[in-house]
Parts: structure tokens; sequence; C-alpha cells
């Protein structure tokens, strides 16, 4: 059981795909324009990568070296696919505003990422928390980037069609820097220099 | 031929990969630290973009739409994908060594490199025929590779640069592209 | 001779794989599948009834949608336009009271810029359309009834000549297939 936190703890902070190991960007910059877009991106994620890291984990001793990636890979598009299919069924306008990035989740670096470096040398309750904890630490990155991106880009923060608050002046002269594309990039230098700079993170 | 135009400059400037739909980027930061790799990996990435298009399109048209199955489009592309980049691999290894010295290394991260899988998803949901489909992926793929020549030769200066401490590497690789951006940004509203 | 040391075993393990991947994939769509076509149509019904709320049903006829009150009245015609924007297509549906005027319009999608071009999916913009015949629908500045947005002109015009364009087309289509 410690180990579960362990390796719960370890994907939130040390190894925060994001900040940390800086992977899995597109998804994280190209859906960070609301909360409600990352928040449908983690629950994506999180199904695939907890999937994949179960499956994986199990047959892992069965699995022959030479068709370890193929196998993964197939893995990995499978749940992809059901992801995919599920969203458009309950969820169709989420499925369109994260449009292709959600399919996309089948190159996403951290998926394949987990599957070759942890879920295939662990067993099963430990490739589970480490599925959670990755997801969190993702899921964290996302939501403080899309909440600086939709605060300053439009003055507004909504989460599932309700407004939280909005930010006097903001609302109506909005930083439009911030929503366009080049905003993600603006968002994500300053987020990782800070954290540098703090000494939260190394180089 | 004005469609053909539109499609090209769309994807190459307007919607850039990396700048406007973050397509590729993971390889995007990790390559584009010089030059010459910048170029390479353009080339390759735009050369498996092309082929892509085509075998996925020729698959989607004569396979997964005839038999009402296009909702398995995300594993078969993927896997043509991972098929035709060890192809070309093998290929190149066989025949040219100074071209496989020169791609060799770059050519397995191209697998999961989103900007190929993005372009076979984009041409099946634009719905796009097969020459439009090869000129998206041009567009693509060369509007992928300007950005990175771009981006390395800004970063080739940069390390001559004394930034702060904390800025250093990631975060003013991350300012740079932001700045392109909005560069480009100014290329709206041309089609 | 054991299986797992077999030559053929990784590709047996492989196909296996696969095959069971399809099956999952198969199952989920055969779920799924009523549900996804259920809601394109009711997408489109419900843009058509926000749109009409006196609409009770609608036939479909070269891309047009004909559109009918409870007593079988004719109420008005509805169709899809695209207009070329700022950052790509801009997917219009356009609601016509006669052959003559506009009902409402409304954005279905779109990828102008935020904060500006995409203003043209604002209430402001849209309810301008109101009740507008078709050949006033330009903007102000070339004589029509239509504000542009400030800042955001190939946005607007593009949406403005979109809906004038496809309107007449369509008015044309239709007094040609009545004759």
């Amino acid at each position: 059981m410690v180990r579960f936190w362990r390796e719960l703890i370890k994907g939130v902070v040390i190894s925060n795909p994001v900040f940390a190991l800086v992977l899995g960007l597109c998804p994280t910059l190209a859906v960070s324009t609301s909360l409600d877009n990352a928040l449908g991106m983690t629950a994506g994620v999180l199904f695939v990568l907890l999937g994949s890291n179960i499956i994986i984990s199990l047959i892992r001793k069965a699995v022959p070296n030479i068709v370890r990636i193929p196998v993964f890979i197939v893995v990995i598009a499978t749940f992809v696919t059901v992801i995919n299919l599920l969203f458009h069924a309950y969820v169709p306008s989420l499925y369109e505003s994260l449009g292709i990035y959600l399919p996309l989740i089948v190159v996403n670096c951290i998926v394949l990422g987990r599957a070759e470096a942890f879920a295939s040398k662990n067993p099963i309750s430990s490739s589970i928390a480490d599925a959670i904890g990755i997801t969190i630490g993702f899921a964290l990155a996302l939501i403080i980037i899309s909440f600086f991106r939709a605060l300053l880009g439009t003055g507004n923060i909504s989460v599932l069609g309700r407004n939280l608050f909005s930010f006097p002046g903001l609302t109506k002269d909005p930083i439009v820097l911030f929503i366009l594309p080049s905003g993600a990039f603006l968002v994500i230098a300053l987020l990782l220099a800070l954290f540098r700079w703090t000494g939260v993170m190394k180089e | 031929m004005s469609r053909f135009i539109t499609i090209f400059v769309s994807l190459a400037v307007i919607n850039n990969f990396i700048l406007v739909r973050f397509l590729g980027l993971c390889s995007f930061f990790g390559v584009s630290k010089k030059l010459s790799d910048a170029l390479s990996m353009g080339l390759a990435v735009t050369l498996v973009m092309v082929v892509a298009a085509v075998v996925t399109w020729l698959i989607n048209h004569s396979v997964l739409i005839p038999f009402g199955v296009e909702y398995m489009n995300i594993i078969i592309f993927i896997l043509v994908i991972a098929s035709l980049v060890q192809m070309v691999e093998l290929y190149i290894k066989r025949t040219n060594m100074t071209l496989y010295n020169a791609f060799g290394i770059y050519l397995p991260l191209i697998t999961v490199n989103c900007a190929v899988l993005g372009i076979t998803l984009i041409n099946a949901s634009e719905n796009y025929s097969i020459a439009e489909s090869i000129v998206a992926a041009l567009g693509g793929g060369v509007g992928y590779a300007i950005v990175l020549i771009i981006m390395s030769g800004i970063r080739e200066k940069l390390e001559l640069t004394d930034p702060p401490k904390s800025m250093r590497g990631l975060p003013v690789a991350f300012l740079t592209a932001m700045l392109l951006g909005l560069a480009f940004f100014g290329f709206g509203g041309m089609v | 001779m054991k299986l797992s040391t077999s030559r053929f075993y990784p590709i047996i393990l492989l196909t296996i794989v696969v095959f069971l991947s399809v099956v999952l994939i198969i199952a989920t769509n055969t779920i799924t599948q009523g549900r996804i076509q259920d809601q394109q149509a009711q997408q489109i019904q419900g843009m058509l009834k926000k749109m009409f709320p006196d609409m009770d049903k609608y036939t479909l006829q070269n891309e047009i949608y004909t559109l009918y009150a409870t007593d079988q009245a004719r109420i008005g015609y509805a169709f899809l336009a695209t207009g070329k924007g700022y950052g790509g297509d801009i997917s219009i549906l356009i609601g016509l009271e006669n052959e003559t005027t506009v009902k409402a319009i409304s954005i279905i999608s779109q990828s102008e810029t935020p904060g500006l071009g995409d203003r043209i999916t604002g209430s402001s913009f849209l309810n301008q359309f109101d009740g507008v015949s078709i050949d006033s629908v330009k903007l102000k500045r070339n004589g029509g009834q239509i504000d542009a947005i400030t800042g955001s002109t190939i946005s607007s015009s593009a949406v403005v000549n979109a809906v004038r364009i496809t309107a007449l087309e369509k008015v044309q289509a239709l007094s040609a297939t009545s004759k």
C-alpha cells in the first residue's frame, strides 16, 4: 500500500508529465482554452492510461520483445477508439470541442511512455497507481494553464456551463493574446520559469 | 487549382501545425536546437506525412468507408503509420547509408509525431479527395519544416545570449514560439 | 515444443491482441451507434426548432429543409451555408421566413480569432439578421443593414456574404423546382 501511494505522488509532483518531463504538449496546449476542455481531456487520458496500463501490466510477461511496441500501440489505440465513440455518443459538445485532439491521445508521449517505461515492467497495482498519479499530474498542469488562459483571455472562469466568477474589467476588454494559440506558449513559458525560480522544480 | 492553393496555404501558414494546432510539439522542442537537425527532421516528417496521406486515403476509401467501419480509422491509421515508418527506415538503410545517417535516428520518433496521425485524421474528417489529401499533407509538412527551421536558427543564436537562470532552455524556447506564433497570426485572412 | 518458444509465437500473440481489440471496438460501436445517429438528427432538429418555435415537422430535399407548423402550413425554409472567414470555414444555418426575407441565422461552427472574430456567434451580431430582406444582407458600408463587428471586418463580411449568396441561390433553386 505504501508503494501504491509513493507511485501515485511521484506521478503528480516529482515526475509531473507536463512541467517536469515536458511530455504530451500537443493536447496540453491545444485544449487549454477552457476548463471544460481541460477536464474532458483529463477524463479521456485517465480512461486510456488506466486501461492500457492495466492490460499491458497483465500481459507483460507474455509479450515477446520483438512485438512489444506494436502490441502496446494496438492496446492504446483500442482504448482511444472506445473513449472516442463514448464521447461522441454521450457528450457530443465536448467531442466537438476536443476535435482531433481526442484521437491524438494515441500518440500522446505520456501514454506510450508509461506503457513502455512503467506498466511493461511492474505489477498491476503499481501500474494503476502510476496511471492515476500521472493523470492527476497531467490534469493539474492542464487546469493551471487553462485557468490563466481563460481568466486573462476571456475574463470568465466557467465550469460545465456555470460561470464561477468574472474578473471585472477583463470581461469587457480581455487580453485576447492569452486565448490565442500564442498565449499557450506564453503561459507555459512563464509557469516553467516560475517553478524553476522558486525551486519547486530543477532545471 | 485555387482550391489546392487554399488548402496548401491554410495548412502551411494560417493553421500552422506547430504554432496554431500544436501538432508535433514534442519533436519540435527536441530537435530545434541545431539547424541541420531541423532540416533533416522537417524533410523526414514531410515525406512520411505525404506517404501516410496517400496510403491512409486508399485504405479509408477502399476498405473503411465501403464496409462502413470508419470508426476503426484511429487504430488502422496508427498501425499504417507505424509500419510505414518501419519500411521507410529499412528502405533507406538498404539503399542509402548517408541518408540513413542523416534521417535514421528521427524515423522512430515520427511514428509518435502527432503531425503525421493528425494529417491523416484531418484528411478523413474533411473528406478530402486524394489530390487534396496530398496537397494538405505537403502544406502541413512544409509549414512544420519552415517553423522548425526558423526556430532552430533563432535557438542557435539564443545559445549565445545570457537570459535569467530560470528562463534558460525551455522557457525561453516557449517564449520564442509565442513570438513566432504572433508573427504567423498575421497570415490569417489570406485565403 | 512449448508455445512461447515457437517461432510463430509473436505473430500469434499479435493476432490475438488485434482480434480482441477489434471485438472490443465493434462491441462499443454497436452500443453507441444508435445514440450517435440520434444525436445528429436531434442536433439539427433542435437548431431548427430554436429558429422556428412553431415548427412541427420538416422535409429535406436538395439540401433545403422545408418547415411546417402543426396545421400543415409552410412556415419557412432552412439550409446550410459556408463562409470563408479569417481562420477558416464558417458554417452557418440560415432560416428563411419566405422567399425574400431572412428569419434568423445561427453559427454552427467557426474557427475565428477568439475575442475578435468569434463575436460573430454573439447575439448582438446575429440578431441583426432577423427579418431582414435577403437583398439587404450586406454590411452597412456596402449599403446594407448589417453592422460589422469592430476590428473583425473579414469575419463579419464572410458571414454576410455567405448568407446573402447562398440564400439567393437556394431561393432560385426553390422557384425552379416549384415551376
